[in-house]
């Protein structure tokens, strides 16, 4: 509850102006090294194509998207309450709009990654509409049912070449450097919309907001945060990042059907992720996805057995964890590198306090 | 006559999903337990059988009389050493829980049977049909249908009629007040998920006798159970059977429109019921 009482702390600050002695902390130095060492991470991340292998960008390209549709699903579950099964709707749409834009209408595929997020965004409507007064499971097997729902619509329009799928041959226009250069800056532009626009949203004034309804919505709601405006708010904008996940991961793909582009996969590695890295925090999703990276990329040539690994592993967490490996972390060594809350200072403390 | 084979079609076809829809029922609608693992527990107790019937040339009535107390076995586990621990007012941990289970038992049973699609051979019956005047009426799926009939009326007098059922609504709900009464609570829950996945056992027979099976059939099950009984109604263990019917109607119907809208046409009723009637339709609410 120590989240609750913070933002309690920050609205009793809003009706008494603090005195002027009284510090806010909002940093660690584990969190100065973790910013640091993630402009450094982004800055090798857009210089790679001029230094790095072919193999190594689409490694890079296929964790971004993880870590992407990852914190998306980690904004609707742990801070919003909304558990989808269904982002595959959202990661389909975008890919097969993007494909249509391109290969049909002639747009530039870089610009039409950006364009394809407006029809998740837009699907995000009537699904929210529909689904929004439904609570807990009710909600996520009607985002689920949603999902199939748009697949079985798309593996019947023949403009889409219905269960073929479509190939992005205009992407041959291109040399591969000019490729890799265009997804890696798709990439980091993506990241830091996603992930780093998470941080920021979270560190603001709407991070209160958000951090109380996580905790309790009811009180949340008596404290005049607006949860249902927010709860859409979340809703569409996940769509969106979702949806520019899945254009990107296509765009490098090169090639979408109707059973890769709506394979309830998505959501799986979205649950997978969020949950055994830990829930409602952005550490937890690098360390789920830095996971389910490694287990996809090295043990899947050994069969499907991996995925048996990482199903337990959900299993087991759900069951002893709630709070993920991020959880267990944190509670042994606090070294937040991704620190959202706000630590106030007292004239008479000592600045010991950490933020939390 | 086409619209009218397509509702006796649609209607058998709903026998074989009440008998998904009746566990689920129980657990979802009763209980309150997201089983995300359900129509994985289906198509593992088909494979089984499957596997059971080709290796020791089991027909399909002694299949059922080991497989019920197998995945009534299975499901006393499931709940005493998983849900049990997963149960509350909030629901994530349950989903999150089974969720986990049904990408293992998913994987597990894609390595020990490959992808390989199924069947089982139950001496003719599969195949045995009636003409009633010019609509044929396969033996099986009546068989089903009749089948799922029964016990959806068993449980159901169970739930109202015996200590069982009336120690299994306190739980649901009040778990507090009903462990007060003298009631244990995670004792009961244990036997009503046995009894839940136990009809699987059941299920799969029929199942892995009716269609193909492949280890990757589970969700396409799930999600028809928790359409039928969110379309039916929570808590009502007719209701499951109605939005059965309701949802293998809809696909019947919708499949002599257009062959790529059958499982399209069940997916908009059930989106339609949950716009319009989210209570369900058998609800009193």
């Amino acid at each position: 509850m120590t989240t609750a009482n913070t933002a309690l702390l920050a609205n009793a600050g809003t009706l008494a102006p603090p005195a002027h002695d009284v510090t806010v902390i909002r940093h660690t130095g584990s969190s100065r090294i973790a910013a640091a060492a993630c402009i450094v991470l982004l800055v090798a991340m857009v210089t790679m194509p001029w230094w790095g292998q072919s193999g190594h960008i689409r490694w890079v390209v296929e964790f971004s998207v993880y870590l992407a549709i990852a914190q998306m699903w980690n904004l609707l579950a742990g801070y919003a309450g909304l558990v989808s099964v269904g982002q595959q709707a959202f990661v389909g749409v975008a890919g097969y709009t993007m494909f249509v834009l391109t290969s049909n209408f002639g747009i530039n595929p870089f610009l039409a990654v950006w364009l394809s997020v407006l029809v998740p965004g837009l699907l995000a409507l009537p699904t929210y509409a529909l689904l929004h007064r439904l609570d807990g499971p009710y909600f996520a097997i009607g985002t689920w049912v949603v999902a199939e729902a748009v697949k079985l619509i798309v593996l019947n329009i023949d403009y889409v070449n219905a269960g073929s799928g479509m190939t992005l041959r205009v992407m041959s226009q291109y040399s591969l450097h000019e490729r890799e250069v265009g997804i890696i800056w798709l990439c980091a532009s993506m990241l830091l919309a996603t992930v780093g626009g998470s941080y920021w949203l979270l560190r603001s004034r709407h991070g209160l907001a958000l951090t109380a309804m996580r905790d309790n919505p009811v009180a949340a709601e008596s404290q005049g945060v607006n949860v249902k405006r927010l709860r859409f708010l979340i809703f569409v904008a996940a769509a969106m990042g979702t949806g520019l996940a899945g254009s990107i991961y296509y765009m490098a793909q090169l090639r979408i059907t109707p059973a890769a582009g709506f394979n309830p996969s998505w959501a799986n590695i979205c649950i997978f992720i969020v949950m055994v890295g830990g829930i409602g925090t952005i550490e937890g999703v690098l360390v789920g996805a830095l996971i389910y990276f490694v287990a996809d990329r090295f043990f899947a040539q050994y069969g499907a057995v991996y995925m048996v690994v990482l199903g337990l592993m959900t299993l087991l967490t759900a069951l002893y964890a709630r709070q993920g490996i991020w959880g267990l972390i944190v509670s042994r060594i606090h070294i937040p590198l991704f620190p959202v809350g706000r630590k106030l200072i007292m004239p008479s403390q000592t600045a010991t306090g950490r933020p939390q | 006559m086409k619209w009218l084979d397509a509702l006796i079609q649609g209607v058998l076809l709903g026998g074989m999903y009440a008998q998904y829809a009746l566990g689920m029922a129980l657990m979802f609608g009763v209980m309150r337990i997201v089983n995300i693992a359900h129509g994985d527990l289906v198509v593992l107790l088909a494979l089984i059988g499957i596997t059971l019937s080709v290796a020791v040339g089991l027909g399909p009535l002694p299949l059922v009389l080991v497989l019920v107390p197998l995945a009534a076995l299975i499901g006393w586990g499931l709940q005493k050493f998983v849900l049990n621990k997963v149960v509350g007012a909030d629901s994530l941990p349950s989903l999150i829980a089974t969720f986990g289970l049904s990408i293992a038992l998913q994987n597990l049973m894609l390595e020990i049977w490959s992808a390989d699609t199924r069947s089982m051979s139950g001496g003719g019956i599969e195949a045995a049909s009636v003409n009633v005047g010019g609509i044929y009426i396969g033996l099986l799926p009546v068989l089903i249908l009749i089948a799922a009939t029964l016990l959806t009326g068993g449980l159901d007098l169970t739930m109202r009629r015996t200590r069982f059922g009336r120690a299994l609504r306190a739980a649901a709900a009040d778990t507090e007040a009903a462990a007060m009464t003298g009631v244990n609570p995670r004792v009961v829950y244990a036997y009503a998920t046995a009894i839940a996945v136990g009809i699987l056992g059941l299920s799969g027979v029929f199942f892995a006798l009716r269609a193909t099976v492949s280890p990757a059939d589970g969700p396409a099950q799930l999600i028809y159970a928790f359409e039928a009984v969110i379309i039916g109604g929570m808590g009502s263990i007719w209701g499951g059977f109605v939005g059965s019917m309701v949802l293998g109607i809809a696909q019947a119907i919708g499949f002599r429109i257009d062959p790529g809208f059958g499982t399209l046409a069940g997916h908009l009723v059930f989106l339609t019921v949950l716009a319009t009637r989210p209570q369900g339709l058998m609800s009193k609410g």
